[in-house]
């Protein structure tokens, strides 16, 4: 039994169907994200946890409690939104306070909560400053404060880095982070950035057309992923179409050896490599021979894509130190057979 | 920034003379010692000031239509501000035909309007009254504030409400500390407009004030229909001197750009 749970939540726009059946046990403490592309129901079902949006369907229980019907504002939970939504005619002390004055805390312990809140989020000399004086990251971590300082049983963020240029959302991530382990505020996150989500998250939603497809660690989410959108949209994936036979996966003349499967012989399948699992070796050497395509240098290693009998395939090579080989060289592709997974088009079918 | 070419300066040179030239040259004849509209060109003499304030009817009138502005503003606003929260955020049976209703004041020449008010009034026994002045005023400049109450509703943000909402504010709470000062602005301005519309307002006027609720526009055209003589400019240097010292005390108290442009 988790601490908020979605139980058969759904909901539907004018006949379309947004967010089917979704059903997800969050315990105390866990940082989820909910991961996936534009459109796929991600951020409804935020708001439906917030109780902006009204389920079609379903019950949301927090703790518990059954909170399907309450309004938005005796929820009590704690949002960070895409745009931080700040009162721009409020100081920043002032935007923070405000969760605490609609509690009617008194003012002396209302400042006191608002300066620890702005010291965690590195802020306290920012005080009496107004929004638009601050900068995208202090804006946010504005938002955070005001959502955290009113104590939520849950943190609810929606794409909350998604405004901040990429150097300052690496930080955040991890300032996010952070702030959470300390707090301790179990935190629903809305995010479209896979890097970011298995980074900073204990567990990770995928959401497809209005389904949660996969709920799992970032580890195993990436390793194991459930669908073939999953394997290409969390991390990089070689997906390699062949027919399975005598435990390999038989592409062309090219013959690459997998895990061993328990599938029919002939069965049409396709082959699944990370290209990170891939070692590029000399000519001649290796499981797989072939020409190198394009390379491009991405600071901690390099991206190839080499030109084989099995099509093209991308492989990861460390930086070592050692340039590897250029575009139009002969190489050879070298793999442990246990990390080719075989996925058959049947589960490509569902 | 652009730097503008010669002739773009030109053009605005002209405009901004051809658009201040009447004001400087009525307020200079409003200071001649002769008889006649002309410009002071021997003394200059504060006579026609004078004049104005020998005419009792002229300060009645003033304060006529200094409190109908006030009023027509004021209740304008009131009506206006929910009226554009309904038709900006609601879909409801009617919404085409209630916004159509609001803005129509616009499109009817207040001509037209003036007859009808007349007409009306005297039915219902209403001439002379300054409350229906009043009323009659708030139709004409409700369309002004309705318009820009709604374009600073359609430029607010609505997830800062959906955050106040979330820290446990109540849906008048949020109306009243985030939706209000976030479309002040707006509101402002159009009240501004309103206050000005309703206060130079001729046309519709003519036919409804009584004697006793003549506002100043009426009382300076039946005036200059008599006689034409500089206190008609005299009154109209006060009525610029006035706006000017308006514009600049509000300017100091509120911050001109901070009610009218908002903050940025």
């Amino acid at each position: 039994m988790g601490f908020l749970t979605l139980e058969g939540v759904s909901k539907v726009y004018g006949g379309v169907p947004v967010v089917r059946d979704v059903n997800l046990a969050v315990a105390k403490g866990e940082f989820v994200s909910l991961l996936g592309p534009s459109g796929c129901g991600k951020t409804t079902t935020l708001q439906m946890i917030a109780g902006l949006v009204e389920p079609s369907g379903g019950r949301i229980r927090l703790d518990g409690r059954d909170i399907t019907q309450e309004k938005p504002n005796r929820r009590g939970l704690g949002i960070v939104f895409q745009s931080y939504a700040l009162f721009p005619h409020m100081t920043v002390a002032e935007n923070v306070s405000f969760g605490l004055e609609m509690r009617n805390v008194p003012r002396a312990e209302r400042d006191k909560r608002v300066a620890e809140m702005l010291g965690l989020v590195h802020l306290a000399d920012m005080a009496d400053r107004y929004p638009r004086q601050l900068s995208g990251g202090q804006r946010q971590r504005v938002a955070i404060a005001r959502a955290l300082v009113i104590t939520p049983p849950v943190l609810l963020l929606d794409e909350p880095l998604s405004n901040l240029d990429a150097k300052l959302r690496e930080e955040m991530q991890f300032e996010l982070r952070r702030i959470q382990r300390r707090v301790g505020t179990t935190t629903i996150m809305v995010t479209h950035d896979q890097a970011e989500a298995l980074s900073i998250s204990d567990r990770v939603v995928v959401m497809e057309g209005g389904r949660m497809t996969q709920i799992d660690a970032p580890y195993r989410l990436y390793e194991q992923p459930a669908t073939p959108f999953i394997s290409t949209f969390v991390g990089k994936m070689n997906r390699i179409a062949g027919v399975w036979r005598d435990g390999t996966v038989t592409v062309g003349n090219a013959i690459l050896e997998s895990a061993p499967a328990d599938i029919a012989p002939g069965t049409a399948v396709t082959a699944l490599i990370r290209p990170e699992k891939l070692r590029l070796c000399r000519p001649g050497e290796g499981r797989l021979a072939g020409q190198v395509a394009s390379r491009f240098f991405l600071g901690g290693h390099w991206l190839l894509t080499v030109a084989t009998e099995a099509g093209e395939i991308m492989v990861s090579v460390p930086n070592t130190g050692e340039e590897p080989a250029r575009e139009g060289e002969p190489v050879g592709i070298d793999w442990t057979p246990a990390t080719l997974r075989v996925e058959t088009a049947s589960e490509v079918a569902a | 920034m652009q730097k503008n070419g010669p002739i773009a300066l030109l053009f605005h040179a002209l405009v901004v003379g051809f658009v201040l030239a009447p004001l400087v040259v009525i307020c200079l004849v409003a200071f001649t010692p002769e008889n006649t509209l002309t410009m002071p060109t021997t003394e200059f003499s504060l006579r026609w000031f004078r004049a104005v304030f020998e005419h009792p009817d002229f300060v009645t009138a003033f304060g006529n239509s200094l409190w109908l502005a006030t009023i027509a503003a004021s209740l304008s606003v009131a009506i206006a501000v929910p009226a554009g929260l309904a038709i900006d955020r609601y879909r409801f049976p009617g919404r085409d035909a209630l916004n159509g209703l609001f803005l129509s004041p616009l499109i009817i020449p207040h001509l037209v309007l003036g007859v009808a008010f007349l007409r009306l009034f005297a039915l219902i026994g209403a001439t002379g009254s300054f409350l229906w002045l009043t009323l009659s005023h708030v139709i004409i400049v409700t369309p002004y504030v309705l318009r820009l109450v709604l374009a600073a509703l359609s430029g607010l943000d609505r997830s800062a409400e959906q955050a106040a909402l979330t820290l446990g504010a109540s849906r008048f709470t949020v109306f009243r500390r985030v939706t209000v000062p976030m479309i002040l602005p707006g509101i402002s301005g159009g009240w501004l407009i309103a206050f000005i519309n309703s206060f130079d307002e001729l046309t519709m006027s003519i036919f409804v004030t009584s004697p006793a609720t003549v506002t100043l526009p009426v009382r300076m055209y039946m005036y200059a229909t008599e006689s034409i003589d500089p206190m008609m400019a005299a009154v109209s240097a006060l009525m610029i001197a006035l706006t000017a010292v308006a514009m600049v005390v509000l300017d100091r108290v509120f911050g001109l750009d901070k009610i009218l442009v908002g903050e940025k």
